[in-house]
C-alpha cells in the first residue's frame, strides 16, 4: 500500500489525470441525479399539490358523462372508511364542474374546482400561490382565478363574474360571483381554467346538496415519486375495501406527464452514466496502461525476484484502486456540495426566457436539485469500480512482461 | 553425481529469433554446479554468458534441452512455478536498474521477504540483520537514488541473500563500477560465500572477479570451452 501511494505521488501528472477521470463523471452523474431527482420532484409536486393529489376516488360510471365527472352522492360514507385506514395523511372532498366563465362578451371555459378551503392546505398549496386578494373561507360565496384568467377576462380582485356550470346529472346553473383573489402558478394552463370556489358554492351551480366529484387523499410519507409505494400501498387497500361503484385513480392516472418523464428519464440516465462511465474507463485504461509502459524495466525486476502473475495484477489494481477510490470519494463530494449550495440559495432561476417556457409546460422556472444517498453512493462505487475493471487488462499485460525482455526495455 | 549437485544442465540450446534471422546464443551447454560453489562464468561478449544465467535462474527458456534444479526440470513449470522457484530458491544481482525506485533500502532488502508473505516484523529485522552484516545500514531508510552505484549493489546483494536461496546469480555485477567498489563488493560476495556458505555464479568478464572465484567456466560462441576449479 506504502510503495503504491509512492508510485502515485512519483507520477502526479499521471495520477491527477487518473483522479480526475473517476472524479468528473461522479461530479456529473450526481448533479444530473439531482438535476433529474430535482424536476421530477418540481413536477410531482406541481401535478400533486396543486391538482391531483396522490390518490382521488371517484363514481365509477363514466357513461354520458362529457368532460364532467359522475357525483359521489355521499362522499361522507368515503370520508369515514379513508378515516379507518393508516398512511392517510389528509383528505378532502372536491367538486370539479366543467362551466364558462364569462365578463361582459368575455368568456372562457373553465373547471371550477368546489373546495374546503380550511382543509386544502395539506393538499393544495393554492393558498401560497395568492398573488392579489385573499384566499377563501368556506363561509365565502366568491372565487380565487388565476392570473391568466384574469388577464383574459380582464378582471381584477372585487370584480365580478358569471359562472354558467353544466353538469349532465343535474342540468345548468349559474352564479355571479366575486374574485377574492388571483393565485399565479407554473402551469400557465391552470392559471387560464382553474377556479377555486367553497364547496358550497360549487355544490349550488352544480345543484348536488352533499355531492362531490371526488375525494382527494394525501398519502403519509410521500415526498416524491421515489416513494410511490407507499401511495401503492394504500390504493391496493382502498381497491379492496371500497364498493365496485368507486374507482381509486392514483397519481400515475391523475398526472400521466410525470409518470411519462419517469419512464424517459430512467433510461436516458442510464445512457448517460453509461457514456460517463464508458469514457473515464477509457481515460483510467490509457493512464494505467503507460504507467505500466513507462515502468517497464521496474516491473520486469520485480518479476525477476519472483513476484506472481497475481501478484503484479493486484499491485497495479491496487494502485488504480486507490485513485478510483479517491476519485470517487472527492466526485461524490463535490457533486453533493454543488446540490446543497444550489439548494441552500432556493434553487437555480432560469433566464426570462427558459422561464416562460418552463412555466408554459407546467414547471417551476426555478431548477431545484435533489440526490439521495444510495444515488451518490451508487454512483461513486460503480464508477470506482468500472475504473478499476478498465486497470485490468494493462495490469493483466504487465504481469505477462517477460522478465528479461522487460528488463532490457528502454522506455 | 555428487550429493551437493544443485544445477545440472542437458544439451542447453537457445536461440533467438527476429523475423526470419535465427541467431543462436547458446549450443548444447551441459553443466553441473554445486553447493557453495564460488563460479564465474566468462567469456567474450555475445558468447552467451547472459543467456546461460537466465536460463539457470528461471528467467528464460531454453529453445531446447533442460535445466534441473535440485532435481526439478524447470521447462515443466508453469510460469508461475518458475516465480515461485526464483522467489524461494534462487537470489539475482543485475548489472543494472536492480532496486525499486520508491522502496527505500530497507523495503529492498525485504522485498523477497514480502513476496513470500513473511510478517513485517520478521522481514524488517531480517533485512536489518543483512544490511547490518554488510555494513550498510545506515543507509537502511534513503532511496535508492540518495546512495552511490556501489552502495546500490550492496543493497542489491543483501536482497539476493536475505532469504537464504540455494544460488545467487549475479549478471555482471561489477561492470558499472570502479575499481576500488568493484573489489569491495567481489570481497563483500567472496566472504558471504565463505562465512555462510552461500553459493555465487557470476557471468562477467571482470578481471578482478574472475581472479577471485574457485571454480571459472569459459563460454565461446554458445559453447564451454573449458571448466577450471582452482
Amino acid at each position: 500500500m506504502k510503495a503504491a501511494i509512492r508510485h502515485l505521488k512519483r507520477n502526479r501528472g499521471r495520477s491527477i489525470l487518473t483522479l480526475l477521470a473517476v472524479l468528473i463523471p461522479v461530479y456529473s452523474l450526481v448533479v444530473m441525479f439531482g438535476l433529474a431527482g430535482g424536476n421530477l420532484r418540481d413536477m410531482f409536486d406541481t401535478a400533486t399539490r396543486l391538482d391531483t393529489g396522490h390518490l382521488q376516488i371517484r363514481h365509477a360510471e363514466r357513461r354520458g358523462m362529457g368532460s364532467a365527472l359522475p357525483l359521489i352522492k355521499d362522499p361522507d360514507e368515503i370520508i369515514s372508511t379513508l378515516d379507518r385506514i393508516e398512511g392517510i395523511a389528509w383528505r378532502t372532498l372536491r367538486l370539479d364542474l366543467p362551466a364558462i366563465a364569462s365578463v361582459g362578451e368575455r368568456s372562457q371555459a373553465i373547471v371550477v374546482q368546489g373546495v374546503v378551503p380550511e382543509e386544502i392546505d395539506p393538499i393544495s398549496s393554492m393558498r401560497g400561490l395568492i398573488l392579489a386578494g385573499r384566499y377563501l373561507t368556506s363561509k365565502d360565496e366568491g372565487v380565487v382565478i388565476g392570473e391568466e384568467l384574469a388577464k383574459l377576462l380582464k378582471i381584477d380582485v372585487g370584480d365580478e363574474m358569471v359562472i354558467l356550470g353544466v353538469h349532465p346529472e343535474t342540468g345548468v346553473g349559474a352564479l355571479k360571483v366575486p374574485i377574492l383573489g388571483i393565485y399565479s402558478t407554473p402551469a400557465a394552463a391552470m392559471g387560464r381554467t382553474i377556479i377555486q370556489a367553497p364547496l358550497d358554492v360549487a355544490r349550488r351551480l352544480a345543484h348536488s346538496i352533499a355531492g362531490a366529484t371526488a375525494v382527494v387523499v394525501r398519502v403519509a410519507g410521500v415526498t416524491g415519486p421515489w416513494d410511490a409505494r407507499r401511495i401503492d400501498r394504500v390504493v391496493a387497500e382502498l381497491r379492496a375495501i371500497l364498493p365496485s361503484d368507486y374507482e381509486v385513480l392514483d397519481w400515475r392516472r391523475l398526472a400521466p406527464q410525470v409518470a411519462s418523464y419517469m419512464a424517459i428519464i430512467k433510461p436516458a440516465l442510464f445512457i448517460f452514466a453509461a457514456v460517463f462511465f464508458g469514457l473515464g474507463a477509457l481515460v483510467v485504461l490509457n493512464t494505467v496502461y503507460l504507467s505500466v509502459i513507462e515502468r517497464t524495466r521496474e516491473l520486469g525486476l520485480i518479476i525477476s525476484l519472483g513476484a506472481s502473475q497475481w501478484r503484479v495484477i493486484r499491485m497495479i489494481l491496487l494502485e488504480a484502486g486507490i485513485l478510483s477510490a479517491t476519485g470517487a470519494v472527492y466526485g461524490a463530494l463535490a457533486g453533493v456540495s454543488l446540490v446543497w449550495i444550489v439548494e441552500a440559495f432556493g434553487g437555480l432561476p432560469l433566464p426570462a426566457a427558459f422561464s416562460s417556457m418552463m412555466k408554459a409546460i407546467g414547471m417551476n422556472p426555478v431548477l431545484h436539485l435533489r440526490v439521495s444517498f444510495s444515488q451518490v453512493a451508487l454512483s461513486a462505487a460503480a464508477m470506482a469500480g468500472v475504473a478499476v475493471i478498465a486497470a485490468w487488462y494493462p495490469a493483466r499485460r504487465a504481469s505477462r512482461l517477460e522478465p528479461v525482455e522487460a528488463m532490457r526495455y528502454v522506455g | 553425481m555428487s550429493d551437493n549437485r544443485l544445477i545440472e544442465t542437458e544439451g542447453l540450446h537457445k536461440v533467438y529469433r527476429t523475423g526470419t534471422v535465427e541467431t543462436p546464443a547458446l549450443r548444447g551447454v551441459d553443466l553441473e554446479l554445486h553447493s557453495g560453489e564460488f563460479t564465474a562464468i566468462a567469456g567474450p561478449s555475445g558468447s552467451g554468458k547472459s543467456t546461460l544465467l537466465h536460463l539457470l535462474g528461471g528467467l528464460d527458456r531454453p529453445t531446447s534441452g533442460e535445466t534441473f534444479l535440485e532435481g526439478r526440470a524447470m521447462s515443466k513449470l508453469s510460469k508461475d512455478e518458475l516465480a515461485k522457484l526464483r522467489l524461494t530458491r534462487i537470489g539475482f544481482v543485475f548489472q543494472a536498474y536492480n532496486l525499486i525506485p520508491v522502496l527505500t533500502v530497507l523495503e529492498n532488502t525485504a522485498f523477497v521477504l514480502e513476496l513470500q508473505g513473511v510478517v513485517r516484523a520478521e522481514r524488517i529485522e531480517r533485512a536489518r540483520k543483512i544490511l547490518a552484516e554488510l555494513g550498510i545500514e545506515q543507509y537502511a531508510d534513503r532511496y535508492p537514488n540518495r546512495i552511490s552505484g556501489g552502495e546500490q549493489q550492496r543493497v542489491a546483494v543483501a536482497r539476493a541473500v536475505v532469504a537464504g536461496p540455494s544460488i545467487v546469480l549475479a549478471d555482471e555485477p561489477t561492470a558499472n563500477l570502479d575499481s576500488g567498489t568493484s573489489l569491495e563488493l567481489i570481497d563483500l560476495m567472496r566472504r558471504l560465500n565463505s562465512e555462510k556458505g552461500a553459493t555465487f555464479l557470476f557471468a562477467t568478464h571482470d578481471s578482478r572477479l574472475l581472479d577471485r572465484v574457485s571454480r571459472l567456466i569459459t563460454l565461446e560462441d554458445g559453447r564451454i570451452t573449458s571448466d577450471e576449479t582452482r
